[in-house]
C-alpha cells in the first residue's frame, strides 16, 4: 500500500479530442465574432442567462473560463501582475484581477484574442467582488451594465415569490435587448435553446453520475473539468447538446474494458472548491500517487446544480430560467451546500472528502473551515482542508500541500488497517 | 532481534534513531545543509556509532520530514505528521493531541488509541510561531536561541508581540529593545505569541486532556511553561521530545517487520 508511480492521466480520447476542438472553435469564433461586429455579451458561469441573449444573436464570454483556461496554460501571472500594477490588491480576486489585467493588453490570450463587451450581464450578484468588476468594465467600455439580482437561496426549494421577482426582471432584460438589437424575442428560438440546454444537462447528469459506480470509471473534479466547458459556455448550443453523448459512450467503453481512471482505486473522494488551475496537473498527481479518486464534487456544479433534478424547461423558459439561475451552486446557503456534501459522500461511497480553498476568494471560500470542522466532528468524515489559488501560482506551495496530502491519506490508509507506509517516490 | 532506523530530515536539523526490539539502542542530532543526502548519510552513521553496530545490521530504514524522499538508503517514507503521532503514543501512550513546534512548523495533531492520525492542522505558508521564530528573536536580543527559555521565566511584564510575521516580529522586538524593556519581559512576551498561535491550531483539531509536546521547541522550558498555564494542565514532554519523529518512523519500520509499536 501507498504511493505508486505517476503515469500520464487517462481521458476519454475521442471526447477529450473533441472538447479541445470545441474549445478552439469557440476562441476562433469570439475573433470572428468581434471582426463581423457580432455582439459580445459578458456573463458570469453561475446562474448565467445565456439561452435568452444567444435568442438574440449574441456571441457570450464567461471572463471566469477564459481567466481559468489562462491559469491552465500558465499564462495567469502576467495579468494579474498587470492588474496589480493598476492598484487591485493582493487578495482581490484572481479572475478580476486575470481579466482586468487581459483587458489592458487587449484580450490577447494564448489561444486566442478575447474581444470586449457590448454588454455585462450580471447574472451572478452574491459577490460583492463580481459587482465591482463589471462596474469597472463598464466604465471602462461604456457598454451597458444588466444587474440580475438574484436573492440567496435559503430553503431547498426556490419560492414562488422568488421565481416572480427573477421573471419580472427576465422581462425587463428581455425588453432592453430588444430596444438594443432591435429585435423581438424570438420564442421559439429560445424554446429551441432551452432544448438544447435540457439535453446537454441531461447527458452531463448521467456522467456525473457514473461516479457512484466501484470503481468510479470517472474523475469527477480533475477530469470533469474537462467536459465541463461545453455546458458552461456552450450550453444551448446543437453542438453541446451532442457533445456528452460521445463522453457516456466512452465512460461505457471504459466499464466493458476496465480501463479506469486510476490503475487500483484505493480512495474514494468528494471535492470542494475550486481547483489551484496553475498547478493544475502537479496537484492532480498528489491524488493519483494514492489511487485516489474524486468520484463526486461540487465545482463542476457552478454552472448548474443539475444533478440534484433540475434541468431548463422549454415549456415554461422564463420560469425554469428563474429557477435555475436561483439553484446556482454558489447562491445556496451553506446548510444546503453542507447537505450537499452530505448527500455525495453517502451517494457516491466517498471515504473522504477533500476542501481546496481559495486564497483570493472569499465569496466561495469562507465557511468552508467551519465545512471541515462539521465534516469531521459531526459526521464523522475524515476531511482535509488545502488551500492555494485558483489564478495566482505564487499561493501554491508543492511542499506543504503534498506533506499535508500523504499525511491524510497515511491517516486513511491507517485506519483501514494497513500500515501507513510508502515506498520511497518523490 | 531486529533493529530498525529512523530518519527525521527536518528543515534544520537531522535526527536518527535506532530501535532494537522496540528499544532505543542509538540516536543522533545533527545541523542539516544543502546535501540532505550526504546530512542523512550521516545521521545513521552517528547513531550506529553510538549504539556500536554496523549499518548491515539495520532491517529497515524509514525516511522522514521534508527531506524524507532524501533518505535514499531508505525502505520507507512516512510523513513526520504520522511519525509524530505514533512517537508520542510509543513515550506516552494516554496522550490524544500532539503539539510538534519544529524549526519551520508547527502541528497540532488528534490521535486515536492506537497512535493513529485523526486530525490535524499546521501553520500555513508562514515560520511565525515556529522554531525560527524563536531563533530570530533570540538573534535580534544578542541571546543564543538555547538560554532564551529559562531567561523568559525571569520575566515581570511580559510585553505584547502582536505581529504574526517573523520578519516584522523582529522588528517588533528591536522597537522594544530601543524603548528600554526589559529583554527578559520581550522574550516571555515572544514566548506567548508563540503559544497563542500554537493554541488556534490545537483547537481546531480539539483539546484533549493529555497533550504531547514534541519537536525542538519543546526543549524550551520557556514555551513548556506558557503552554502549561494557558492550557490549565502539565503537557508531556520526555527528554527526547526532539526525536519523536525519528522514534515514529523506527516504530513505522518495526511494524513493517511484524512487530508491536505499543
Amino acid at each position: 500500500m501507498g504511493e505508486t508511480a505517476t503515469t500520464e492521466p487517462g481521458f476519454l480520447t475521442t471526447a477529450r479530442e473533441r472538447q479541445r476542438q470545441m474549445v478552439e472553435e469557440y476562441y476562433a469564433g469570439l475573433a470572428d465574432a468581434g471582426g463581423a461586429k457580432k455582439p459580445i455579451a459578458y456573463m458570469f458561469v453561475g446562474g448565467n442567462l445565456t439561452e435568452i441573449v444567444r435568442s438574440f444573436g449574441y456571441e457570450v464570454v464567461f471572463p471566469e473560463i477564459v481567466a481559468l483556461n489562462c491559469a491552465i496554460k500558465h499564462a495567469s501571472l502576467p495579468n494579474i501582475l498587470n492588474a496589480e500594477s493598476q492598484g487591485y490588491g493582493l487578495d482581490v480576486c484572481g479572475y478580476v484581477k486575470n481579466d482586468l489585467g487581459l483587458q489592458e493588453i487587449g484580450g490577447q490570450t494564448p489561444f486566442g484574442r478575447v474581444p470586449p463587451p457590448d454588454l455585462l450581464v450580471c447574472s451572478f450578484s452574491g459577490c460583492y467582488i463580481y459587482v465591482k468588476w463589471w462596474e469597472a468594465l463598464a466604465e471602462k467600455y461604456g457598454c451597458p451594465l444588466v444587474m440580475f439580482d438574484v436573492p440567496y437561496m435559503r430553503d431547498a426549494l426556490p419560492q414562488p415569490e422568488d421565481i416572480q421577482y427573477l421573471v419580472a426582471q427576465l422581462h425587463e432584460f428581455v425588453a432592453l435587448l430588444e430596444k438594443t438589437t432591435g429585435r423581438s424575442l424570438d420564442l421559439a428560438e429560445l424554446r429551441r435553446t432551452l432544448a438544447n440546454s435540457r439535453q446537454a444537462e441531461q447527458g452531463w447528469v448521467d456522467y456525473l453520475a457514473s461516479g457512484r459506480r466501484h470503481p468510479s470509471p470517472i474523475e469527477a473534479y480533475f477530469e470533469a473539468v474537462f467536459y465541463m466547458f461545453p455546458i458552461n459556455v456552450l450550453r444551448g448550443t446543437k453542438a453541446a447538446a451532442e457533445f456528452y453523448a460521445t463522453v457516456n459512450a466512452e465512460v461505457d467503453e471504459r466499464v466493458r474494458t476496465g480501463r479506469y481512471p486510476v490503475p487500483e482505486e484505493k480512495f474514494r473522494l468528494v471535492v470542494e472548491g475550486v481547483p489551484p488551475y496553475p498547478s493544475y496537473r502537479t496537484f492532480w498527481d498528489f491524488f493519483r500517487k494514492w489511487g485516489a479518486v474524486s468520484v463526486a464534487a461540487t465545482y463542476p456544479k457552478v454552472g448548474g446544480l443539475f444533478d440534484r433534478g433540475f434541468l431548463h424547461d422549454p415549456a415554461r423558459p422564463m420560469e425554469s430560467i428563474a429557477e435555475y439561475s436561483l439553484g446556482a451552486y454558489v447562491n445556496q446557503s451553506w446548510p444546503l451546500r453542507r447537505k450537499i456534501i452530505e448527500d455525495y459522500v453517502r451517494e457516491f461511497g466517498a471515504d473522504a472528502v477533500l476542501i481546496h480553498g481559495i486564497k483570493s476568494c472569499r465569496s466561495f471560500t469562507a465557511g468552508q473551515g467551519d465545512l471541515r470542522d462539521w465534516l469531521i466532528h459531526d459526521l464523522g468524515v475524515p476531511t482535509l482542508y488545502i488551500e492555494s489559488d485558483h489564478e495566482d501560482p505564487r499561493y501554491f506551495a508543492p511542499a506543504q500541500i503534498k506533506n499535508r496530502m500523504d499525511a491524510f491519506f497515511e491517516s486513511l490508509q491507517q485506519r483501514r488497517g494497513a500500515s501507513a507506509i510508502a515506498t520511497v517516490t518523490a | 532481534m531486529t533493529l530498525v532506523a529512523g530518519v527525521d530530515l527536518g528543515s534544520t536539523t537531522a535526527k536518527c534513531v535506532l530501535l532494537e526490539d522496540g528499544k532505543l539502542i542509538g540516536k543522533s542530532l545533527s545541523p542539516v545543509g544543502v546535501e540532505l543526502v550526504k546530512d542523512a548519510d550521516r545521521a545513521l552513521e552517528r547513531a550506529l556509532v553510538e549504539a556500536g553496530r554496523e549499518r548491515s545490521e539495520v532491517s529497515v530504514v524509514t525516511g522522514t520530514g521534508y527531506g524524507r524522499f532524501k533518505v535514499t538508503f531508505g525502505q520507507l517514507t512516512v510523513t513526520e505528521i504520522g511519525c509524530h503521532a505514533k512517537g508520542a503514543h510509543f513515550l506516552f501512550p494516554g496522550t490524544r493531541v500532539v503539539l510538534d513546534i519544529g524549526g519551520q512548523d508547527t502541528k497540532a495533531i488528534k490521535i486515536n488509541e492506537k497512535g493513529e492520525v485523526i486530525d490535524f492542522a499546521m501553520n500555513d505558508k508562514c515560520a511565525a510561531g515556529t522554531g525560527r521564530f524563536l531563533d530570530v528573536c533570540a538573534g535580534a536580543l544578542g541571546y543564543d536561541v538555547n538560554e532564551i527559555g529559562t531567561l523568559s521565566l525571569g520575566a515581570r511584564h511580559p510585553v505584547k508581540v502582536t505581529n504574526t510575521c517573523t520578519v516584522f516580529a523582529e522588528s517588533e522586538v528591536t522597537s522594544y529593545v530601543s524603548r528600554g524593556k526589559d529583554p527578559k519581559d520581550i522574550l516571555a512576551g515572544l514566548h506567548i505569541s508563540i503559544v497563542n498561535r500554537s493554541l488556534s491550531l490545537l483547537q481546531r483539531v480539539g483539546i484533549e486532556p493529555e497533550v504531547t509536546f514534541t519537536g525542538g521547541v519543546s526543549r524550551n522550558e520557556g514555551m513548556v511553561r506558557t503552554l502549561d498555564r494557558r492550557l490549565g494542565l502539565r503537557v508531556n514532554v520526555n527528554p527526547l521530545s526532539q526525536y519523536v519523529g525519528a522514534i515514529g518512523a523506527a516504530l513505522f519500520g518495526h511494524e513493517r517487520l511484524g512487530g508491536s509499536a505499543a
